[in-house]
């Protein structure tokens, strides 16, 4: 279950109009920095629905977009399709695994669910690999953008097709809050919280968690189509679990469950790599001590810090009487 | 292909040789697990830790200064993340210690390359060792031998201590029911602590006695850790009987998957972890059925 | 706050003044952080040997920028536009990784900017995939192995087992060698390839080897799988019966000391070992152990020729892009591994390649030069490009 708080409106005005100013301003590599925090804010908010919503811990959504982005790259390059085509070909197939592997993991709880993950994530990585048809350890090349000439955009431009990327992390975010809103959504907080109860009054459980599995997938599966035409190039380290670990860190940074933290986690941690990346070649050090900072103060990431600390006093001053109030958000020792 | 005894006798005793590797590994990794309910990521890291140290080690005072020194090294750098970082986080559930100790993995990986270097390091194995041995038909390397006797005895030492000492007896109390052991008066922080120790050390140890047959590089850590964390889900956490368990199964999958199938034998192994989670989610022979 | 400083100095960056006709910018696109990161630092280290050494010979300076590619492509591609774009450089120098060439192929050639590429060595780079502003000053997979193919035929060695990791240039390495080995009538008596990456052990395809019946075994293996597959063939013993060969990355001398005494007697085959008997080689070696220390590698010399073809191709006259493009392609000087040229057909470089042994030296192994196979430019492999105006 998700709502909006004036914090998150807040949160989200803020982030769209930095985001937008830097579209309209930024030089070559701002841009390449912007779509790579967007395309990546998309691959987080799929997590966070079915890790932050679900309780899912999944390490295979590095996979999921894998899978998109190969999927579109084989379907517009070996197959000829058009890209439109070949993009929602891409999208469909990476739900559909994503449904298959939700439904499969639907009985693991805990670090068994992450371990089955990992192991779906990693067998697609070691196919992807080996397999000739996709280029092997060379990847994939010659990928096209989507063609909006006839709306009069052409995305070879950098600017535009951050633009454009921008206007798909919209679109999704919107999906997302939908879903989570809906009875589906619903159903998914209950399960997350008491899945024996949810049983007991009659729930599929397991279909519940393998459609917001599948959704979870779609939205992936969208990120890594935007990734194969950004880069314009697919490799299998797309699929590598350590992609799929980094979503995970940027959505514990962010905040987990808040939809909105994971938007400025994926905005933190791509600024960070590149600034200290700058200075050091061995910023994994100080991404390491980074995380384990967060996790150990014991706050939800960084959005979720600013929730606790100040989100009860703006929700407080907002609230009507007769609202109910989502316990989460007035919790303050998080 | 040939069906030749000594060739099958060979790869028998492979598969042998690495699943002792894998099981010392992954003792360490399951009792921690079982017992403290803790996800440690970086055990993979520690590995890579225990060939550095032994490499240090022995260009100092050869293999054996190399193969001492690892355990306690790591045990020391166990205790220093014990105390640090371990014990606050024992009570968060599975995804804060998971990304704990991936932040571990990351920072320890970033350590070894600025303390050792990006270059890969060689460790020679002891002339003692070295040369090869005349068995059941075949010659095998000496040293892959000293492996597997090395994984038999310290899998028979643990089975001792584990079913018949005292320390054993309250670290299986403490396995099945830690509140109730507690409550009976066992020192559980205290076991906690001996028990990730030697964990670690068990990590240095099978660092060290790895690193003269693969190479020592910074990403060795990374690399064994998946094959880790398969063994102790497909063996089962928590036990001993799990580990060794699930190291025989990889060993032996891995082994004659490639010879006879390789195109699907890393395919394979996943599938097989995929099936008995989704079969029988707590693995095979876990501490608490 | 970042992001306004960042658009401040992307706009900065643009209103920088434009290089002057003799200010060379280079950008090294390489990896600096990761595993790879030991190849980035020894090529970028011969590059910056060969700017101070023959800097002199022309009134230009250079200057260079860095970027970390981390071996991922997508990364490599963001900072390969950057430096195209934003830098705004006149060649770009490096890529570690064929996966990596890749993805930047398309960018630089459609940017029109320079590479000279020092490492990357997959065939279609200089193939199908070929490119006049692309200029490889490495090597290609095939054309270290296709001369020991016949090499090997030529010692009486008839039957033959391979062994390589499962990825492109594993098979491309491969690839090579047997197209030449059985052209002059020898015979393969199987075939393995191994997971990449993920084959610790490789005790079990040694088994199979053992059962071939092969004379000999030539494998393609890198960085640590190379390690612990020469220890571990030596640890069952096999060279007496089985002698080892391979493509010479098995042996490099930037990580052969970690191999130890196994890897003595193993002979294999590259384009550069740091025994070489030549005053350009014996010049080199001294002002790198000078500057790191360590004995250079094939990879530090690929860093040094990109670096000497550089100046080479400004002193016949280029300043900007195009024109360095179009000088790098007909570069030829004596360097470090012997006579040079880069072939305008495929923009690949022409090298003799060096069959030597690994021996125990006075300081480590070092490498015994056996024979000097002659320079051969590679097929043309469906690369399609006009030729380049004369300088």
């Amino acid at each position: 279950m998700f709502r909006h708080t004036p914090l998150r409106y807040g949160a989200l005005v803020l982030l769209a109009s930095a985001a937008l100013f830097q579209a309209f301003t930024a030089e070559y590599f701002g841009l390449e920095i912007l779509t790579e925090i967007v395309i990546l804010a998309m691959l987080v908010i799929a997590l966070d629905m079915v890790a932050g919503f679900g309780g899912m811990v999944s390490l295979c959504h590095g996979a999921l977009l894998g899978v998109g982005a190969y999927g579109y790259a084989i379907l517009s390059t070996k197959l000829g399709l058009t890209p439109v085509v070949a993009m929602a070909g891409a999208v469909a197939i990476t739900g559909a695994v994503a449904w298959v592997i939700g439904a499969i993991c639907a009985r693991s709880h805990g670090i068994y669910f992450i371990m089955a993950t990992l192991a779906f994530g990693q067998m697609g990585y070691s196919y992807v690999f080996e397999a000739p048809l996709f280029g092997g350890d060379d990847g994939l090349g010659g990928i096209a953008r989507l063609d909006l000439s006839l709306i009069g955009l052409d995305l070879n431009d950098g600017r535009s097709f951050a633009l454009f990327s921008l206007g798909v992390l919209a679109a999704i975010y919107g999906v997302a809050v939908l879903i989570l809103r809906s009875g589906l959504g619903r159903s998914l907080s209950g399960v997350m919280h008491n899945e024996q109860r949810m049983r007991a009054l009659g729930l599929t459980v397991w279909r519940v968690k393998a459609d917001v599995f599948g959704l979870s997938g779609l939205i992936s599966g969208l990120a890594g189509v935007m990734a194969a035409q950004h880069v314009m190039f697919v490799s299998p380290g797309l699929l590598s679990w350590t992609v799929s670990g980094e979503a995970l860190v940027v959505v514990i940074l962010g905040g987990l469950g808040t939809l909105v933290g994971p938007l400025l986690g994926a905005a933190v941690f791509v600024l960070l790599k590149h600034e200290v990346g700058a200075l050091t070649s061995y910023w994994h050090l100080v991404v390491g001590i980074l995380l384990i900072a967060v996790v150990m103060s014991r706050a939800n990431g960084i959005f979720g810090w600013i929730e606790a600390r100040f989100g009860a006093r703006i929700e407080r001053r907002a609230a009507d009487a007769v609202r109910d109030i989502d316990p989460r958000e007035v919790k303050t020792d998080a | 292909m040939s069906l030749d005894l000594g060739f099958w006798t060979l790869q028998a005793l492979n598969a042998l040789q690495l699943s002792m590797l894998l099981f010392l590994l992954s003792i360490g990794l399951t009792v921690i697990f079982g017992l403290m309910h803790f996800v440690n990521l970086a055990h993979g890291a520690l590995y890579a830790l225990g060939a550095y140290f032994a490499a240090s080690a022995a260009a100092v005072g050869g293999y054996w200064a190399g193969f001492f020194l690892a355990p306690v090294a790591v045990a020391g750098v166990g205790v220093l993340l014990y105390s640090g970082l371990i014990q606050r986080m024992r009570k968060s559930g599975p995804m804060a210690q998971v990304l704990v100790t991936f932040g571990l993995i990351f920072a320890l990986l970033d350590i070894t390359r600025i303390v050792w270097g990006d270059l890969a390091l060689g460790l020679e194995v002891p002339d003692l060792l070295a040369g090869r041995v005349a068995l059941l038909g075949v010659e095998y390397p000496a040293y892959r031998l000293f492996i597997i006797a090395l994984g038999l005895a310290i899998f028979g030492a643990l089975a001792f201590v584990l079913s018949r000492t005292q320390i054993g007896a309250m670290i299986r109390a403490g396995v099945d029911n830690d509140a109730m052991a507690a409550c009976l008066g066992i020192n559980v922080e205290r076991l906690f602590f001996i028990v990730f120790c030697v964990g670690c050390a068990l990590a240095g140890l099978a660092g060290a006695v790895a690193a003269p047959l693969l190479s020592v590089t910074p990403d060795m850590g990374l690399q064994i850790l998946i094959p880790t964390l398969i063994v102790i889900v497909i063996g089962g956490l928590g036990s001993l009987k799990g580990a060794i368990a699930g190291s025989l199964i990889f060993g032996f999958v891995q082994t004659f998957g490639a010879v006879l199938a390789p195109q699907l034998a890393s395919v394979l192994i996943y599938a097989l972890l995929a099936a008995v989670l989704v079969i029988r989610p707590v693995g095979l022979f876990p501490a608490k059925g | 706050m970042k992001r306004a400083l960042l658009a401040a100095l992307g706009l900065a960056t643009g209103f920088a003044m434009p290089a002057t006709a003799q200010d060379i910018k280079v950008g090294l696109l390489l990896p600096f952080s990761g595993v790879y990161a030991a190849l980035g630092n020894d090529i970028e280290a011969g590059f910056t040997t060969a700017l101070e050494q023959f800097g002199s010979e022309t009134p230009a300076t250079f200057e260079i920028v860095r970027e970390d590619t981390e071996v991922k492509p997508p990364v490599a591609l963001a900072k390969a536009k950057k430096l195209i774009l934003q830098d705004k450089v006149d060649v770009i120098s490096g890529i570690v990784s064929s996966g990596v060439l890749g993805a930047v192929r398309d960018m630089v050639h459609g940017a029109g900017v320079p590479l000279i590429v020092a490492n990357a060595g997959n065939d279609e780079a200089t193939g199908e995939a070929c490119s006049p502003y692309i200029t490889r000053m490495s090597f290609s997979n095939g054309q270290v192995n296709r001369p020991m193919g016949k090499w090997m035929h030529d010692q009486g060695i008839r039957k033959v087992y391979t062994l390589a990791p499962d990825y492109a240039a594993g098979r491309q390495m491969i690839d090579g060698f047997v197209q030449t080995f059985t052209a002059a009538g020898g015979e393969i008596v199987g075939q393995e390839f191994t997971p990449f990456q993920k084959t610790q052990d490789f005790g079990p395809y040694m088994a199979q080897a053992k059962s071939s019946g092969a004379e000999a075994v030539f494998v393609f293996y890198a960085g640590g799988e190379a390690i612990s597959f020469v220890k571990q063939y030596d640890s069952f013993g096999l060279k007496a019966e089985l002698p080892l060969y391979g493509s010479g990355f098995l042996t490099s001398s930037l990580y052969v000391n970690a191999e130890g005494p196994a890897a003595e007697g193993v002979i294999t085959a590259l384009h550069y070992v740091p025994t070489l008997d030549n005053p350009a080689n014996a010049q080199f070696v001294e002002a790198f152990k000078a500057k790191t220390g360590r004995v250079p590698s094939e990879f530090a010399v690929h860093g040094y020729d990109a670096g000497r073809a550089l100046i080479e191709a400004v002193k016949a006259g280029a300043t900007d892009r195009e024109s360095l493009a179009n000088a790098l392609r007909q570069v030829s000087f004596d360097g470090p591994r012997g006579a040079l040229s880069i072939d305008p057909a495929t923009n690949n470089i022409v090298q003799p390649i060096y069959v030597y042994e690994t021996i125990a030296g006075t300081d480590g192994l070092t490498q015994k030069v056996l024979a000097q196979l002659p320079a051969e430019a590679d097929p043309v492999n469906g690369c399609e490009m006009a030729a380049p105006v004369s300088n």
